[in-house]
């Protein structure tokens, strides 16, 4: 584990240290950073991706429900209309893969929310999807928590 | 005072960004040392070694803030002690292995409350997303010890830490 912490860690270092020294990067370049609501926008497409991944997937019916509560804040807060797509593969390998890219894209959407509630929202959020990694991971008979940081130390190390 | 309160009394105080990586640091310091302290006493077997691994995922939480506190040019000169944990948690040695997992649970989730706060109020915003994956890291030990103590559900819609 020293190994993955130490690229965890190197990756957090550089991300933050950057973020510190370079300023936005969006607004540097000349491009209009996204608003508030397009950036929930988009995200509301993911969640509702993983939510129809989980439906049908055994003991995932409350993560099915939470996840429907995600949408139904995210298309509030955001005012967009999303669209359920068709239920998916209905396995648990891809419903913990959907959920893992909707808990990178929360994560990753965090510093580009004006709206500090809408950040905190969206924190919620993603400490529910993380959760329902685990629980997906326990349903299946494995380690609920294999990785400190939720999938990331092999995500920011890349 | 409550475990939950102290620490979020502890972020709440905070004025500044480092104020607030600060406080994010103290308690997985103190998560650890509780981790290691439970496997010491109350917890045996297979829950013995996992509130040792989840140890070790504390302290390379705590090291994520210390980068963080680095990044900002900021040092590290104090780190929480086992003093700092007696005051937090003064019967974690003596509880029975439940309440040793409910205490954890409590400082989990006062944990993740603080570092939703950090979303709130942090200026460097980048920085939340290393929060942010610290906080999920913390969820998912939520999970683990729900699941341990037969509390239903194990995942919550929102979770806030409350």
């Amino acid at each position: 584990m020293v190994g993955t912490r130490r690229r965890f860690l190197g990756a957090a270092g550089a991300l933050v240290g950057g973020a510190l020294l370079g300023g936005c990067g969006a607004e540097e370049a000349g491009r209009e950073p996204p608003s508030d609501a397009e950036v929930l926008g988009r995200l509301l497409r993911l969640e509702l991706a993983a939510g129809a991944a989980v439906i049908g997937v055994a003991g995932a019916e409350l993560i099915a429900r939470q996840d429907a509560l995600h949408a139904r804040r995210l298309a509030a807060a955001s005012g967009a209309q999303g669209r359920e797509p068709a239920a998916a593969a209905q396995d648990a390998a891809t419903a913990l893969a959907r959920k893992q890219e909707a808990l990178f894209a929360y994560v990753e959407a965090l510093p580009l929310l004006v709206d500090p509630e809408l950040r905190v929202l969206v924190m919620q959020i993603a400490g529910s999807e993380a959760e329902h990694l685990a629980a997906l991971r326990l349903a299946t008979g494995k380690d609920p928590v294999p990785d400190p940081f939720a999938g990331f130390t092999d995500r920011m190390a890349a | 005072m409550s475990v939950a309160a102290e620490v979020e009394q502890r972020f709440a105080a905070a004025r500044t960004d480092a104020g607030l990586l600060k406080a994010g640091l103290f308690v997985e310091e103190v998560a650890a040392l509780a981790y290691a302290a439970a496997a010491d006493g109350p917890l045996t077997g297979a829950d013995r070694a996992q509130a040792l691994r989840f140890a070790r995922h504390e302290r390379a939480h705590a090291e994520v803030f210390e980068t963080m506190l680095f990044a900002l040019t900021v040092p590290v000169r104090e780190h929480a002690t086992g003093a700092d944990l007696q005051a937090l948690m003064p019967a974690l040695r003596r509880a029975a292995p439940q309440q040793a997992w409910e205490r954890l649970a409590e400082l989990e989730g006062a944990a993740i409350a603080g570092q939703q706060l950090l979303g709130r109020r942090l200026q460097a915003l980048d920085a939340l997303r290393s929060v942010a994956t610290v906080m999920a890291g913390g969820a998912q030990h939520l999970v683990a010890i729900r699941d341990t103590l037969a509390d239903e559900p194990v995942t919550k819609a929102f979770e806030t830490g409350r």
